[in-house]
C-alpha cells in the first residue's frame, strides 16, 4: 500500500491507536499561537496551526540535554541516559520537516552525534501537507520545502471529509494496516490529491524577489552590505530568532554537581551566535562583536555557508525568525534588499 | 571530595527588605543538605545567636550611608569570601530612584524637618565599595541560582553570569512573548539566569537582575515606543531597578 485513506470522523479513533504505540507529540493552542506537546486528550489537537513556537527540534535535539553522568573520587563516568523511548511526532509541516532533514545533516556528520543519532532512530513523523499559507511570513515556495519532499514516514493531505496518507516508510505503514477505518487509496483519491496540489501552485509562489541561485549570488556578494547595519541596529540580540530555527543547532555544555559534590552530569544547552560573548575567545577577542556582525552570521549560516559545505539551504521557510522577532527583522525583506541591492 | 572542617557563613543586610535572606529561609528541605556543608553562625532571621567569626558573608542591600562603607569594609575584612546577595547588593536595585535627584531633596522628601539630623550618600551596589567574590542576582533571588553560586563557592570555583538576555531562557521555555501580547517587558536587555521565572508565572519581565553587559538600548527603546509606550514609562521600566547602571542607557534615553 502506498497511499491510505481515512475518513475525518475516525482520526480521533486513530490518534488513540497511536497514543498506545508510543508518546504521542503534536500541535495545540498556547494563547494566540501554538506549540508543540505530549498528547493526553486527543480532541485538543489543532492541525489547522502557524509554525508552534519552538519547532520540533526540542523532541530531537532538547533544549537542555543530559549527557553523562560523572563521579569525581573515585573517578567514573556513564551515559546519562540508558533508555530512549519510542514517539510519534504528529501533524509536523513540511518545512519542519525539511528542518529534520537539514538536522540529520550536521549530526550525521563525523563525529555522529550519538545523543541526537538515538533519538532519531525513536522517532516517526507523521506531517500534514499545508494547502494553504500559515500567514505572509513563510518563504517556504521559494525554499522549496512547501511540498512534501521526503523525510517522513506518513504525510496525510486534508481533502474534503478525507485525509489522504502517503506511506513512506515500513515503520508509517505499520500505524495505518491492519485498522478497519483505514483503507487503501483508489484512483478517485489519488485524483483528487492531484487536483488538490494543482490548486496549490495557484496560491504558493515563489515569495523571495528572486530564485536559490540569485540568493546565493546576493549573498556571495554582500558580506559588506549596509543592510546588515540597519538589521544590526534594529536587533537587540534576545536571540528570539535562532531558539526558533528548525536548523540552528549550536549548544553549550556545562558540569552541574550535586550537593554532594562528588557527583555530577554533564549537560549541553541551546547556544546562539546572536549571543554578547558567542564568537569571544581566550584572551578576550571578540570575532562577532557588532550585533550587525552576529546578524548577518545567522543568515550566511541559512543561505551561504551550508550551501558550500552540504549543498543545501538551511532556511526552510517556516516564517519563525520573522515572526518571533519583536523588533520586525524580516527574512524576506534582509533577503530581498540583498537582491535588490546586487541588481540596482 | 574530602569533607574539611565546614566553612562558616554569615548573613548581614543593609538598605534592603530583607526579602532575600528570606529566600534562603524559603530554600526548603535542601537547606538541611546545606546544612551538611556549612555552618550558618549568623542568620538573625532564622535564629537567635549570633557568631562574629566566619568565612563566607553573605551580604544584602546596597550601601547608602557613611556607617554603611566602615561597616561593610569590616565585614570584607574579615570574610575570606563576600558574596553579594540580592538586587539591592549587586546592582543597587530600587534603592538606585534615590540618586535620580540631589541628596537634599532625597532627605527632605523622606525626613521632612528632620532631615538635617540624616546621614546619607548616594545608593550604591557592594562591589562600588569593596572587592565582591560572588553575585547572586534578582529580587529576590532565584533558589536555584542561590544554590548553584553555594556550590562553585564550595569547590573555589568562579561563577559566570550569563551575559545575554532573558529571551534565551524565556524563549526555550517556549513562552508565547510579551510584546506578541502587545505588552512589554524588560526581557531583551536584562541579563538571563532565573529561567524567565516571571514570564513562566504569567508576569512582565521587571529588569531585576540588571542589564547584560552590552545593552541593546537603541533598539528596546525603539521596540517599546513602536508598542505605544512613553518615553517617561519606559524611563520608569529601565530605572525601576538599573538607576546604579544608569551610565549604560542614560545616552539613549535621557536625551
Amino acid at each position: 500500500m502506498k497511499y491510505a485513506v481515512i475518513n475525518k470522523e475516525d482520526l480521533n479513533k486513530w490518534l488513540e491507536h497511536l497514543k498506545k504505540k508510543a508518546r504521542l507529540y503534536a500541535p495545540k493552542e498556547k494563547e494566540n499561537l501554538f506549540v508543540f506537546r505530549p498528547v493526553k486528550d486527543v480532541s485538543k489537537i489543532c492541525l489547522e496551526y502557524i509554525p508552534t513556537i519552538l519547532p520540533p527540534k526540542k523532541y530531537y535535539f532538547p533544549q537542555k540535554e543530559k549527557l553523562l553522568k560523572f563521579q569525581v573520587n573515585p573517578f567514573k563516568t556513564a551515559k546519562a541516559i540508558e533508555e530512549f523511548e519510542e514517539f510519534i511526532l504528529f501533524g509536523v509541516h513540511t518545512c519542519d520537516i525539511a528542518g529534520i532533514q537539514c538536522m540529520d545533516v550536521i549530526f550525521r556528520e563525523s563525529p555522529e552525534d550519538p545523543n541526537y543519532l538515538n533519538r532519531k532512530e525513536k522517532m516517526t513523523i507523521i506531517g500534514i501537507e499545508c494547502l494553504k499559507y500559515c500567514d505572509e511570513h513563510a518563504n517556504c515556495t521559494s525554499m522549496a520545502t512547501h511540498v512534501p519532499r521526503g523525510g517522513y514516514d506518513l504525510m496525510m493531505v486534508d481533502i474534503d471529509k478525507v485525509f489522504i496518507i502517503h506511506i513512506n516508510s515500513e515503520k508509517g505503514e505499520k500505524l495505518v494496516t491492519g485498522l478497519s477505518y483505514i483503507k487503501e487509496a483508489k484512483d478517485e483519491d489519488m485524483f483528487r490529491l492531484d487536483r488538490a496540489r494543482e490548486e496549490k501552485k495557484k496560491i504558493f509562489k515563489e515569495e523571495l524577489a528572486a530564485p536559490l541561485p540569485k540568493v546565493y549570488d546576493a549573498f556571495d556578494k554582500s558580506f559588506g552590505s549596509q543592510v546588515w547595519k540597519d538589521v544590526g541596529k534594529k536587533c537587540v540580540a534576545c536571540g528570539n530568532c535562532t531558539a526558533v530555527c528548525p536548523t540552528c543547532y549550536c549548544f553549550d555544555t556545562a558540569d552541574d554537581m550535586e550537593l554532594s559534590l562528588n557527583d555530577g552530569i554533564r549537560y549541553r544547552i541551546w547556544n546562539s551566535c546572536q549571543m554578547d560573548d558567542f564568537a569571544k575567545v581566550a584572551g578576550g577577542e571578540d570575532f562577532r562583536k557588532g550585533r550587525d556582525s552576529r546578524q548577518r552570521h545567522r543568515y550566511y549560516r541559512k543561505f551561504k555557508y551550508p550551501v558550500d559545505k552540504f549543498n543545501r539551504y538551511f532556511c526552510v521557510g517556516c516564517g519563525r525568525c520573522t515572526r518571533t522577532c519583536m523588533a520586525d527583522i524580516s527574512l524576506k525583506e534582509t533577503v530581498n534588499s540583498l537582491i535588490a541591492g546586487q541588481s540596482a | 571530595m574530602k569533607k574539611q572542617s565546614k566553612p562558616k557563613v554569615a548573613f548581614f543586610d543593609f538598605t534592603d527588605c530583607e526579602g532575600c535572606q528570606l529566600q534562603f529561609a524559603n530554600i526548603g528541605s535542601t537547606l538541611l543538605d546545606l546544612t551538611e556543608l556549612v555552618d550558618i553562625v549568623n542568620f538573625r532571621e532564622i535564629m537567635s545567636e549570633a557568631g562574629e567569626d566566619y568565612d563566607i558573608a553573605i551580604v544584602e542591600g546596597s550601601i547608602s550611608t557613611d556607617n554603611d562603607v566602615k561597616r561593610i569594609q569590616k565585614i570584607r575584612e574579615k570574610a575570606k569570601v563576600l558574596v553579594a546577595f540580592g538586587s539591592c547588593a549587586t546592582i543597587g536595585g530600587v534603592n538606585g530612584i534615590k540618586n535620580r535627584t540631589s541628596l537634599e531633596l532625597a532627605k527632605k522628601r523622606v525626613y521632612g524637618d528632620k532631615a538635617d539630623l540624616i546621614n546619607t550618600i548616594k545608593a550604591m551596589p557592594l562591589h562600588e565599595v569593596v572587592k565582591v567574590d560572588y553575585k547572586i542576582l534578582n529580587c529576590p533571588p532565584y533558589i536555584p541560582e542561590i544554590i548553584a553560586v553555594l556550590k562553585c563557592i564550595l569547590m573555589g570555583k568562579p561563577y559566570v553570569l550569563p551575559n545575554y538576555a532573558l529571551c534565551v531562557e524565556c524563549k526555550m521555555n517556549e513562552n508565547v512573548c510579551r510584546y506578541e501580547k502587545d505588552q512589554e517587558c524588560m526581557g531583551p536587555v536584562t541579563r538571563a539566569g532565573c529561567n524567565s521565572w516571571c514570564v513562566n508565572n504569567g508576569n512582565r519581565c521587571y529588569g531585576c537582575r540588571g542589564l547584560v553587559d552590552n545593552p541593546a538600548s537603541e533598539g528596546a527603546k525603539d521596540i517599546l515606543l513602536k508598542y505605544g509606550l512613553k518615553l517617561e514609562d519606559i524611563m520608569n521600566s529601565f530605572t525601576l531597578y538599573n538607576d546604579c547602571q544608569g551610565e549604560k542607557f542614560d545616552q539613549y534615553l535621557k536625551k
